[in-house]
């Protein structure tokens, strides 16, 4: 009797302090500044959810392959994850990710208010809601607006092109405008004669991601990845072609090492003012807003990307490359608990993460869009609400990169083609055609039929929201 | 006499010019490190910095810095020691004795010939069965795999270097196989053990895919910390270039202290006696 | 050379055995499990089932046009690289290996540039480099010469990387030469020149001799690192425009690590590896080199 009692008391003791002591879970995510926010809400997350974090920052270049790798072993290290959209199909394919449905029903993670992009294409698998938004990255037009209002230029511009100087809107505006920025050092500009070349334009120029500076072309002149119905690629399409012959006439009026542009060059050639506009994400605005880092503070505009004129409307579409998500991993010790983390960061303080100049989140809320006054690395509301205003527009009419499994690798390849009618080596048709190949190879590798059935649900997905 | 002197200013200009060539992208990444945002990427190239304030070092290795520099510290330690002491043991026998032959030799290279890629994922397995992952005892003898195969061969080249005849005189004096090598042809060969050390202490404090992906939070090798301030949209070149050169300290102290050894008098020769 | 006496194997035996069973049980299983995965296709991409398909990866190699860019690439840094490091490094150990003072201030200052870690090797070549903004081009521009496009132009971006790569590991010839140098005696100086023989007969028939087993190595070492040149490419490049700067670790990287394609990856790797073994025994039986004297 008294053993019995002697272990009661030892196992009782042990449950109040197993209950007692706070669940410990591990986040893991890109190095730096984006990790901030657990760190400042660490308290409030303890109070509100008795659960402690273990932040561990892998750096961004590499992010994808610790989680991977850990994932694959099965070691269970990871509670919550920091994923870039474009893995999360191939995470979720593999069952690695924790299904959230059963929760939203208990908290509500207020979907409605999240931009269609990143709603309904970059946070679901197979119907399936598997992650919460947490930094969303779309690409907008920027532009000098002080350029764009000078009389001189005005007049030049009138007599040159027959129509007034304004924001283009479409991709022929976009290139009679880059051409007629594109100046040498000696001519002029807005009165002033220039040191150094200024250009017209630039993009990003590296393997990685510049689909996506094609695909807002290519998505606008209504092109699609693949035939939903064969699976044959539709990226060599007419519309293919087209968008990489506006892309070569807009090569001329870039930078000469615009192939190396990745994210730093493109955002820095423009915040040293050497260049009119250029298709950036929504950091570059907030960061030209700061001397410490722009040379033309107040003097940026910001737009949709341009489209097609289609029935007296523009058609535009805005690529989402990158962005982050949160998920909680298939083997979290307490998914319920993650959760309730993780919604915290995404509803609740979303607002305060994405309009600090601590941190590097771009907003994906209807709402974050409706409060400029919080974001305070603006001068003044008026700059604040010129930025959300026109990255809002993009928002809107977002298009996904395609989230399967193997995204990295088309992308890639379609990079490695697209660089090649780029520098000349091939012309436009057959560079597409060389990338379909390596894309029919990949389909072939990956399982033809599992790559069907998965690109068919995003496209039902993509026609719900009126995307295609 | 005068053709001697033209000689000899000829040198010093070659190894200045050199020296120059060598230290200028050094001394970009000690002015980097002073620099603020907007000065890193501008016309005209900022050439002295606004600043020369502390901040970026404090705030580097307040980032994880001085956690990096202590972690590497410690595996490049101990991973030199073991490859230098099995190391030149090994390469003795091969030099003296030719163990094995060349095909022995040679197995032992290979093993470093291996590229690396293909081995991340089954050491990540092998070291997940052993528990341990994230400690480390996983990088020492990951980067022994490099670094033992490459001190036996380089400890083997300075060995074949050694003339055999002054441990046959210290054989025939009475010395003794292990004293032989103890006292004549370590001594000797002492530079070549510096300099391998010096490699294997440096290859195992600059490496980054294993202890990226065997490392997780609580071993965090300095290359680790240092890829993770190349953020997605954001690069804190200042801090990078602060951290790097606070942890080439502890090798530039490595080397300072090693020099005696490393390069020595030409007096050298004449322990022949 | 003294024959091996037989109470001499027990001093022989131990020193060899540590490093063979530590080398043995590190190596065994990541050796056999790569290898069994490159006789599989594996795309962890999809569901993770690994299937053995024989020789199927070794097959699609060979007719992968971008593996065969990529050998290309690392190629002309093997070739350039390597080769200008051994030269520029053997005339500035041959410089270094006298007395003067500072030598050693000297010879560790030339030392800095290896112990940078090589991210960080990138990350300042990636500032040197940059087309607009970067001091290279600017000092180019006061010298009158146009600005270079380094890292944008497919046909001078590997070149690029092979300039970094010779000034980061320069001075690992520098070191290893200078201390073969230092090995050799200074009487063997004495007896050629008293015998009348002038610099270039000192260097060619005394140094240079005692020098191959230390410059054999030196350079083989060099061959193999250099063919895994990866940090420098990811930073620089990208492996970039394009694949014009792709070399072969970098894509094997891809293939491995961002494509998953583990089992194709394995392959890519032990091609590699016969590759540098072959490199090596062609070189080592090339230059067979013996102590001498």
């Amino acid at each position: 009797m008294r053993k019995f009692l002697l272990f009661l008391f030892a196992f009782v003791l042990l449950a109040s302090v197993a209950y007692a002591s706070p669940v410990k879970l591990v986040v893991v995510g890109d190095a730096g500044h984006n990790l901030k926010p657990f760190e400042w809400y660490a308290k409030d997350l303890k109070e509100k959810f008795d659960v402690e974090l273990e932040v561990i920052g892998v750096p961004f270049g590499e992010l994808y392959e610790k989680e991977k790798v850990e994932l694959i072993a099965g070691t269970g290290a990871f509670d919550i994850m920091i994923v870039f959209p474009k893995f999360l199909a191939e995470f979720a394919a593999n069952g690695w990710l924790y299904p959230l449905d059963e929760f939203v029903a208990k908290l509500d993670p207020k979907l409605d208010d999240v931009t269609p992009g990143y709603r309904d294409f970059y946070c679901k698998y197979g119907g399936k809601l598997y992650a919460l938004p947490y930094d969303g990255d779309v690409l907008s037009l920027y532009y000098r607006k002080d350029l764009l209002e000078n009389e001189e230029e005005r007049k030049a511009f009138k007599e040159k092109y027959g129509y007034d100087l304004k924001v283009p809107e479409t991709w022929d505006e976009y290139l009679d405008v880059a051409e007629f920025f594109t100046r040498k050092a000696g001519e002029k500009l807005a009165g002033e004669v220039l040191q150094r070349d200024f250009y017209g334009t630039a993009y990003y120029g590296q393997k990685d991601q510049i689909f996506a500076w094609w695909g807002n072309i290519f998505a606008s002149l209504g092109g699609v990845y693949f035939d939903e119905e064969t699976m044959e690629p539709a990226i060599n399409s007419e519309a293919g072609v087209k968008a990489l012959e506006i892309m070569k006439e807009i090569h001329k009026y870039c930078p000469p090492d615009v192939l190396a542009y990745g994210y730093e060059e493109l955002k820095d050639v423009f915040l040293n003012g050497d260049c009119f506009m250029v298709i950036q994400w929504p950091c570059v605005g907030k960061k030209g807003a700061d001397p410490a880092q722009s040379k033309i503070v107040g003097k940026i505009g910001v737009s949709h990307v341009p489209g097609v004129k289609k029935d007296g409307e523009i058609y535009y579409r805005a690529m989402m490359p990158c962005g982050r998500v949160l998920a909680i991993a298939a083997q979290s010790k307490d998914p319920w608990k993650a959760y309730q983390v993780i919604h915290y960061l995404s509803v609740v303080t979303s607002l305060d993460d994405v309009s600090t100049p601590e941190t590097g989140l771009d907003p994906y809320r209807y709402s974050h869009f409706a409060h400029p006054e919080a974001y305070e690395m603006f001068a003044n509301v008026e700059d604040a609400k010129i930025y959300l205003a026109g990255v809002q527009k993009n928002m809107e009419k977002g298009y996904p990169e395609m989230v399967l499994p193997g995204t990295v690798e088309y992308e890639e390849t379609l990079g490695v083609a697209l660089t090649k009618a780029l520098t000349g080596e091939l012309d436009p048709k057959s560079a597409l055609d060389e990338a379909a190949q390596a894309w029919r190879d990949i389909l072939e590798r990956f399982g033809k039929e599992q790559q069907k059935a998965l690109y068919q649900e995003l496209v039902k997905g993509w026609k719900a929201v009126g995307l295609w | 006499m005068r053709r001697r002197d033209g000689v000899t200013v000829a040198v010093f200009v070659g190894i200045f010019v050199l020296l120059a060539v060598a230290l200028a992208p050094f001394a970009w990444n000690v002015l980097t490190s002073f620099k603020d945002k907007g000065e890193y990427f501008t016309y005209p190239p900022v050439f002295v910095p606004s600043s020369f304030g502390l901040e970026h070092y404090v705030r580097g290795l307040h980032l994880g810095g001085a956690k990096g520099i202590k972690d590497s510290f410690i595996i490049a330690s101990l991973t030199t020691l073991l490859a230098i002491a099995l190391g030149s043991l090994a390469a003795y026998s091969l030099s003296r004795f030719r163990i094995g032959g060349d095909n022995f030799a040679f197995w032992i290279l290979s093993v470093r010939m291996m590229p690396p890629i293909a081995s991340v994922l089954p050491l990540f397995l092998f070291f997940r069965f052993l528990r341990w992952l994230d400690t480390y005892q996983a990088l020492i003898f990951t980067y022994a795999l490099v670094n033992i195969p490459f001190a036996v061969w380089m400890m083997k080249g300075f060995f074949d270097e050694l003339p055999v005849e002054l441990e046959e005189a210290a054989l025939i004096d009475g010395c003794g196989r292990l004293g032989a090598f103890v006292r004549v042809a370590l001594p000797l060969v002492a530079p070549g053990l510096v300099a391998t050390a010096l490699f294997c202490f440096m290859f195992s404090w600059n490496e980054f895919l294993f202890a990226l992906i065997l490392g997780r939070s609580r071993v965090v090798p300095i290359t680790v910390n240092i890829a993770g301030l190349i953020g997605g949209h954001e690069i804190l070149w200042a801090e990078i270039s602060a951290v790097s050169i606070v942890a080439s300290v502890p090798i530039i102290v490595l080397a300072i202290l090693l020099q005696r050894y490393l390069v020595r008098g030409l007096t050298l020769g004449a322990v022949k006696g | 050379m003294g024959g091996l006496r037989k109470r001499d194997w027990w001093m022989v035996f131990l020193f060899v055995l540590p490093v063979v069973v530590i080398l043995l049980a590190i190596s065994i299983f990541p050796m056999v499990y790569s290898f069994y995965l490159s006789l599989c296709k594996w795309d962890i991409g999809m569901g993770g089932q690994r299937t053995f398909i024989g020789a199927g990866n070794y097959l699609r190699l060979f007719s992968d046009a971008r593996f065969f860019n990529s050998l290309k690439n690392t190629g002309r840094v093997l070739l350039f690289g390597v080769g200008t490091q051994f030269a520029l490094g053997l005339s500035l150990a041959l410089l270094l290996n006298r007395s003067f003072r500072g030598r050693s201030l000297v010879v560790t200052l030339f030392l800095l540039p290896m112990m940078i870690s090589p991210v960080v090797v990138g990350c300042i070549w990636k500032i040197i480099y940059h087309y607009q903004y970067g001091p290279l081009n600017y000092l180019l521009n006061l010298l009158g010469i146009r600005s270079v496009n380094w890292l944008g132009s497919g046909s001078i971006s590997p070149y690029s990387i092979v300039l970094a790569d010779i000034w980061e590991w320069t001075p690992f010839m520098v070191i290893t030469l200078l201390a073969g140098l230092q090995a050799i005696p200074d009487d063997l100086y004495e007896a050629a020149r008293v015998d009348g023989a002038n610099r270039w007969q000192i260097f060619s028939g005394v140094v240079f001799p005692l020098l191959r087993p230390v410059v054999i190595i030196a350079i083989l070492i060099r061959v193999m690192d250099a063919f895994k040149i990866f940090d420098l490419v990811v930073l620089l490049t990208m492996g970039g425009p394009g694949q014009a700067s792709e070399s072969v670790a970098f894509y094997n990287y891809l293939t491995g690590f961002k494509y998953f394609s583990m089992g194709y990856a394995s392959a890519m790797s032990y091609v590699q590896l016969a590759v540098i073994v072959a490199i090596a025994n062609v070189f080592l039986r090339s230059f067979k080199g013996r102590a001498v004297v």
